[in-house]
């Protein structure tokens, strides 16, 4: 068993009178892919968020590789080696697909305005390396021959995939990913699914999953862990998972648990 | 007023010239950062203020009192930003609407300081007439006669003023053509598309935007240094909200999201305004001259809406970018 990256303990976030997350405690393993799955409303994307800095937790504890992140801003977070992706994809639509990658690299100096002036060696150079990264990546996603092209010219699915690599740009140890494989046409969500083993495998990137089609689920999931109501409810390996009562439950709805006493109460009658 | 009066047109030259200064203000901070300043005015008015009250209450020297003037600038800048930029855009709409509006009934309102109502005339109070910029003028004689002997020609003040305006333009389109190409204004794209994708790969957004909206700060204090120095007296009045949507016309005549486009705009609108007072010929000329003034203002709208009709990406926009959604 490979050590623990992502830690997640108690971790609770209400808006207004709704508790999102109560109490919720999981653990992501390193070099991983873990499903995070639930019906609707279970709170993995509040989840999501809350980890990535992108909402502050009303209560609770989140480590990543060992250091307590739950007070970080978003960029930090990003900064530190955890990087999410959206539900729905957010490019930068007006910008060509090697700047959404660009953008995204990390350390370069040229960011202050004052080292862009100063220090123009450093930056061209930093500059050559992030281009060739970027240019990698785009190759590894195939989404090179469109390098150029407007990102708000992409299919859905090709968004998705500039999204992972612009996530990829920043040298991340993990990526949460929320519903990779929503609104993908087939073909492309099998070349998605193909890329995030082969990251995980060649580059030994974790991956933490939000993903609602089963199937998916189970085919690439090391680990998945099910939410509901703000709770973690089970985490196991998928096989297991599949025969879990509660998790059975959560998903049929109350409609085993209501229908139980009924049947008891036939039962019972003389 | 003659059409070929040259004296004219080298106004015009250098007032086209101070409108491009400050509109690349709005450039970098609309343009760039996607940030909606709307009193971009106030920190033409800030700095204006500063450096006369300065010059003539404290007799500073003109270098440092344009040196406070930006400053001034950049502190509103950064009273304007520093709530606002964490929260959503509209925030920071609100408060620079607001906060232009407050500059101008400050100045106003606070006759002891700014002189009030009469302006910079009356920095001394009344029965005193203050002057502000005759070191500005006495520096433009200086570069005439330099220039004169150069040229062999002899330069009027006005003209050596274009020239100094325009050649600081030129400098400054320069610097941010290389700021815009630098990691740094790829950011500040990025942001202006969407921050939330740009928080997410680790960048610090807001530091980003308030670096932004300095600099445009400075850029439009610059400006309103220029343009006080040139008009020589100023009053709240001339600082009205209509300016900052002068350098609006500005950015999208020339079209949004073009450096460059910001000096073409500036001189096509400088042209379409300052230009239509000629039309006093027939048979404009029977129709009087304060009607006249609204037919020209009924003109200059026209055309601008004829203009974002047929072009609505501006000049030298691109319209397949434009139709591209956020």
């Amino acid at each position: 068993m490979s050590a623990v990256l992502l830690e997640v303990e108690h971790l609770s976030k209400s808006f207004g009178g709704v508790a999102a997350l109560e109490g919720a405690t999981f653990a992501v393993e390193e070099g991983s892919i873990t499903a995070l799955i639930g019906p609707n409303g279970a709170g993995k994307t509040t989840a999501f968020n809350v980890i990535s800095g992108f909402l502050k937790p009303d209560a609770g504890i989140i480590r990543f590789a060992g250091r307590r992140i739950e007070g970080l801003r978003g960029a930090q977070v990003a900064r530190a080696g955890l990087v999410r992706a959206f539900q729905t994809p957010r490019v930068l639509t007006r910008m060509s697909v090697l700047d959404n990658m660009m953008l995204a690299g990390k350390d370069q100096p040229g960011e202050r305005l004052s080292l862009t002036w100063l220090t123009p060696g450093r930056v061209a150079a930093r500059e050559v390396e992030v281009h060739r990264r970027a240019i990698d990546l785009l190759e590894l996603l195939r989404l090179l021959p469109l390098a150029e092209a407007y990102a708000g010219t992409l299919s859905g699915g090709q968004r998705k995939l500039l999204e992972l690599g612009r996530a990829l740009m920043v040298e991340p140890r993990m990526i949460l990913l929320d519903e990779p494989m929503a609104g993908v046409a087939p073909a492309l969500a099998e070349q998605l699914l193909g890329h995030i083993r082969r990251l995980r495998a060649e580059r030994g990137v974790t991956f933490c999953v939000v993903e609602h089609d089963m199937d998916v689920v189970m085919s690439i999931s090391d680990r998945v862990i099910v939410m509901d109501e703000g709770r973690v409810i089970a985490a196991d390996v998928p096989d297991a998972i599949q025969s879990n009562e509660r998790v059975i439950e959560a998903y049929l709805g109350r409609l085993a648990a209501a229908s139980e006493p009924a049947i008891a109460d036939r039962g019972s009658a003389p | 007023m003659d059409f070929l009066n040259p004296a004219f047109w080298t106004f015009v030259a250098i007032i086209a010239g101070i409108y491009a200064i400050f509109s690349l203000g709005l450039y970098v901070q609309f343009s760039l950062a996607g940030l909606p300043n709307f009193g971009h005015v106030a920190f033409m008015a800030v700095a204006a203020y500063t450096m006369a009250i300065l010059v003539v209450r404290y007799t500073v020297p003109m270098p440092l009192a344009a040196g406070a003037g930006l400053l001034g600038a950049v502190v509103l800048a950064l009273v304007l930003g520093i709530p606002t930029l964490r929260l959503r855009a509209d925030y920071l709409a609100i408060a620079t609407v607001a906060g232009g509006e407050i500059i101008r009934y400050l100045a106003m309102n606070l006759p002891d300081l700014t002189g009030g109502p009469i302006g910079s005339i009356a920095l001394l109070g009344p029965g005193q007439i203050a002057l502000y910029n005759g070191d500005w003028l006495a520096f433009l004689d200086r570069i005439a006669a330099n220039l004169s002997g150069l040229l062999g020609a002899r330069l009027s003040r006005d003209a050596a003023a274009a020239l100094l305006v325009w050649g600081l333009a030129g400098v400054l389109v320069l610097v941010l053509w290389r700021c815009e190409r630098s990691p740094w204004g790829r950011v500040l794209k990025g942001i202006r598309e969407d921050e939330a994708a740009v928080t997410a790969v680790g960048k610090n957004v807001f530091a980003f935007k308030l670096q932004a909206l300095i600099l445009g700060a400075v850029l439009a204090g610059v400006a309103g240094l220029l343009l006080a120095w040139q008009i020589g007296v100023f009053s709240p009045e001339d600082y009205q909200p209509t300016l900052t949507f002068y350098a609006y016309l500005i950015v999208i005549l020339g079209g949004m999201n073009r450096l460059l486009a910001i000096p073409v705009g500036a001189v096509a609108f400088s042209l379409l305004y300052s230009g239509t007072r000629l039309l006093n010929f027939f048979p404009l000329s029977l129709i009087d001259s304060g009607s006249r003034a609204f037919l020209r203002l009924f003109l200059v709208g026209f055309l601008l809406v004829l203009l974002m009709a047929v072009r609505p990406e501006g000049m030298l926009g691109n319209r397949r970018e434009l139709l591209l959604e956020k």
